[in-house]
């Protein structure tokens, strides 16, 4: 079978996994933590990156997660987890696609357009979805250096404009501030069981633990610099500066001769978006073929209906953002450790595959 | 359920590239970028005043020029609203109009002299909640309404918002003589701990340009009340008005507090290290000569030792740029200024920062953002000396100023 390899996926810990907490998380994390945003971020990093460490331990079995649930639990069992885990991914993919949709409408249109400008993601959502995960080790190939050269350009237009002493005076917004950036922004950190989809895909090799947390971390470490520079352009008004990464770069002064050269890199990301969205919902499916069977047929079907189920949400929730970002990232916001804890950690215990006797 | 499989197996990887396509140009068309100028009205410029039901909006709309009119240049024309929220406004001039506004090309948001009087974000909210509005465009306040501003009739432009916006040029900006802003970094101030800022102040003047000088061939004309929208040009008939904007309006909690008088506005200017290739005058022996500013190192500090106390520096590296007086060949091959008039221009500065400093602390206004300096460096001492820093602050000017040749 064909594996992703470990470089694809170091690649997918560090450049395409970020992306993901560039749109809303900023300007909701300063509404909490103010000037302080940037502990509640290195909080889940840092526990995610642990998670990582955990997730990629229960790799060496070079076992699925479903396949571990069986040896562990039986087959039943192993059904209702997956079932149980493909709800949370359809759950966790909901926020961000619609944040991708306010996101491409806001800044990428100058009046409000029809629906319909998103919706065609959902036709490629529907393909991608039915694609195996070693297809996308090749397009994290690709998208790496995309995701890259976004990230490195906005940042280049921006970070001399960034006043970073607005970060001080450090613990000003207090404990409550901390914890509330913390608990409600963890909704925007489930990479750790994203991860725990893909193991079996890949041939765990010596190392590749830690190196995994570390790349992860890296990523992280460029958020936190996303973070400093949005706080320190937009200080005390940042909490309302939605699309963050899309508003940073446009006061750099060449852009008044160049034109929004910015919306170069803002493609690049986008594009980057694009995949990093699909990837719960492709793990979704891929947990509802493990309950209720598998092959190319039914697999594209459940990508289908998954995706046609999105699409309607995304549409009937059209005017219904504020309420439902608040109910996922704040009033629901335990949903996500408990799963994000939890799973990893379950994964660790379970048994590996017995070994054949040799007779 | 076979005959789906096949087909699925031979769908080609090109539908599929079809398909990306699609959501490429969905995500990135911006529609194409059409826009029907014959609904849309593309702001340039918006003129806000106070009424006693709410608020005026004045919008300079961008109009294509009719061919027959050879100058270049752009045309627009003024259309007004009422309503107690600029939202009402907007939604008036378009169910009076028929033009959808549109505010991303929106440049300047000009406030009148009595909008001023009470907090301005009652009627700035609205530009910094709506996305499709650029919060990098310049905010102004002028004398007497905002209306009449913008419906005057500019020397130099065809549209009077693109004279005005020209008065805040680059250029503009670093001979020190203008104060600009955007509507960012005054939200910045007005919901920072300092709860201050400043905004320019824009007179305009009568200028006599004979019958047909001045200006190109647009049209700007102004239509009053209730957003209707005159005809006819008026611009051969009307008084042709140059603007300035040397003064500053200061303020705090939105509120104006002050207005900076020209010197006043080149030390804060100074004091905020923006100008370079500046001038300004000096005297030597009481005859007037002018200095050229190469070099422009202004700030303000607080020393929290004992009692809290603001220091004013600037640090100016100077050239004589010309005397007021007839000179020897020898002295005007010799750029460098006397002693005397470094002197005196030390005085004049020390004088505007002084005059600056007091109208500042009389009025309560934190220009300087004296509080939020403390809140950053500690919030113990912030804690203490928040409600009594202007008051108590003691001031130390120490300007500096530098000759070469």
């Amino acid at each position: 079978m064909k594996q992703i390899s470990s470089r694809q996926l170091y690649f997918f810990l560090a450049a395409i996994a970020p992306v993901g907490k560039l749109v809303l998380m900023p300007s909701q994390l300063v509404h909490f933590a103010k000037n302080d945003l940037l502990f509640p971020i290195a909080t889940n990093y840092l526990l995610q990156a642990a998670l990582v460490f955990c997730v990629l331990l229960a790799a060496r079995a070079n076992e699925t997660f479903y396949d571990m649930l069986c040896y562990t639990f039986g087959k039943v069992v192993a059904k209702i987890v997956v079932t149980v885990l493909a709800l949370f991914l359809f759950y966790a993919a909901l926020l961000p696609l619609l944040e991708q949709k306010l996101y491409i409408q806001s800044v990428f249109y100058d009046t409000l357009p029809s629906s319909v400008a998103f919706s065609s993601f959902f036709l490629v959502s529907a393909y991608l979805c039915s694609k195996p995960l070693v297809s996308y080790g090749r397009v994290w190939d690709f998208l790496t250096p995309v995701s890259m050269i976004g990230f490195f350009g906005i940042m280049l237009l921006s970070v001399y404009q960034a006043d970073f002493v607005a970060l001080q005076p450090v613990g000003a917004a207090g404990i409550g501030g901390y914890l509330n950036g913390t608990a409600f922004t963890m909704s925007w950190f489930f990479d750790s069981v994203l991860l725990l989809t893909m193991i079996g895909k890949f041939r765990y090799q010596k190392g590749m633990a830690w190196k995994g947390a570390l790349s992860y971390l890296a990523g992280g470490a460029a958020i936190l610099l996303f973070l400093a520079t949005f706080y320190g352009i937009f200080s005390d008004i940042a909490s309302r500066q939605l699309f963050a990464f899309a508003k940073i770069s446009k006061y750099f002064s060449g852009i008044t001769v160049l034109g929004r050269i910015d919306y170069l890199f803002l493609f690049m990301l986008t594009l980057v978006m694009v995949f990093y969205c699909v990837l719960p919902v492709r793990a979704g499916v891929e947990f509802l073929g493990h309950a209720y069977g598998e092959g190319r047929y039914r697999t594209t079907l459940y990508s289908i209906g998954i995706n046609a189920v999105l699409l309607t949400l995304s549409i009937l929730l059209d005017f219904w953002f504020g309420a439902v970002n608040t109910a996922i990232s704040e009033t629901l916001f335990w949903i996500f450790p408990a799963f994000c804890i939890l799973l990893p950690l379950t994964a660790l215990l379970l048994r590996r595959k017995p070994r054949e006797k040799i007779s | 359920m076979k005959k789906f499989r096949e087909f699925l197996q031979r769908v080609p990887i090109k539908l599929y590239i079809l398909i990306f396509g699609v959501l490429l140009l969905s995500f990135f068309s911006n529609d194409f970028g059409l826009v029907d100028i014959q609904k849309t009205a593309i702001i340039l410029a918006a003129g806000l005043d106070r009424t006693e039901t709410g608020v005026h909006l004045t919008a300079q709309i961008a109009t294509p020029k009719g061919s027959e009119r050879s100058s270049c240049g752009t045309a627009s024309v003024d259309i007004e609203g009422d309503g107690e929220t600029v939202s009402d406004c907007i939604a008036e001039i378009y169910s009076k109009t028929g033009w959808v506004p549109k505010l991303i090309f929106c440049n300047l948001i000009l406030l009148g002299e009595n909008t001023l009087k009470e907090d301005v974000f009652d009627v700035l909210d609205f530009f910094l909640r709506n996305e499709y509005m650029q919060d990098s465009c310049l905010i102004a306040a002028c004398e007497g309404t905002a209306r009449d501003m913008l419906t005057s009739v500019s020397a130099i432009e065809d549209t009077s918002s693109l004279a005005l916006e020209k008065l805040f040029s680059d250029a503009a900006v670093k001979s020190g003589r203008v104060m600009k802003n955007s509507l960012k970094e005054f939200a910045i101030g007005y919901h920072g701990i300092s709860q201050s800022g400043y905004m320019p102040f824009i007179r305009s003047q009568d200028q006599d340009c004979g019958s047909e000088s001045g200006g190109g061939s647009g049209s700007s004309s102004s239509g009053s009340g209730g957003g209707q929208q005159s005809g006819s040009s008026a611009q051969g008939e009307e008084q042709k008005k140059i603007y300035f904007a040397e003064e500053t309006v200061i303020f705090s909690r939105g509120k104006m507090s002050a207005l900076l008088n020209r010197e006043q506005t080149f030390a804060f200017s100074l004091l905020k290290s923006k100008v370079f290739a500046g001038t300004f005058g000096a005297e030597e022996n009481g005859k007037p000569l002018t200095l050229s500013i190469l070099k422009d190192e202004g700030g303000v500090s607080l020393d929290m030792k004992n009692k809290p106390k603001a220091k004013f520096s600037i640090n100016l590296k100077v050239r004589l740029y010309n005397r007021g007086v007839p000179s020897p060949i020898e002295d005007v091959a010799d750029s460098k200024v006397p002693d005397k008039a470094i002197q005196n221009a030390k005085e004049k500065l020390e004088k505007d920062m002084r005059e600056l400093w007091t109208i500042c602390r009389d009025n309560d206004c934190d220009l300087f953002q004296l509080k939020r300096s403390l809140y950053r460096s500690s919030l113990k001492k912030y804690g203490e000396w928040k409600d009594l820093l202007l008051s108590t602050a003691e001031a130390e000017f120490a300007p500096n100023i530098e000759s070469i040749r």
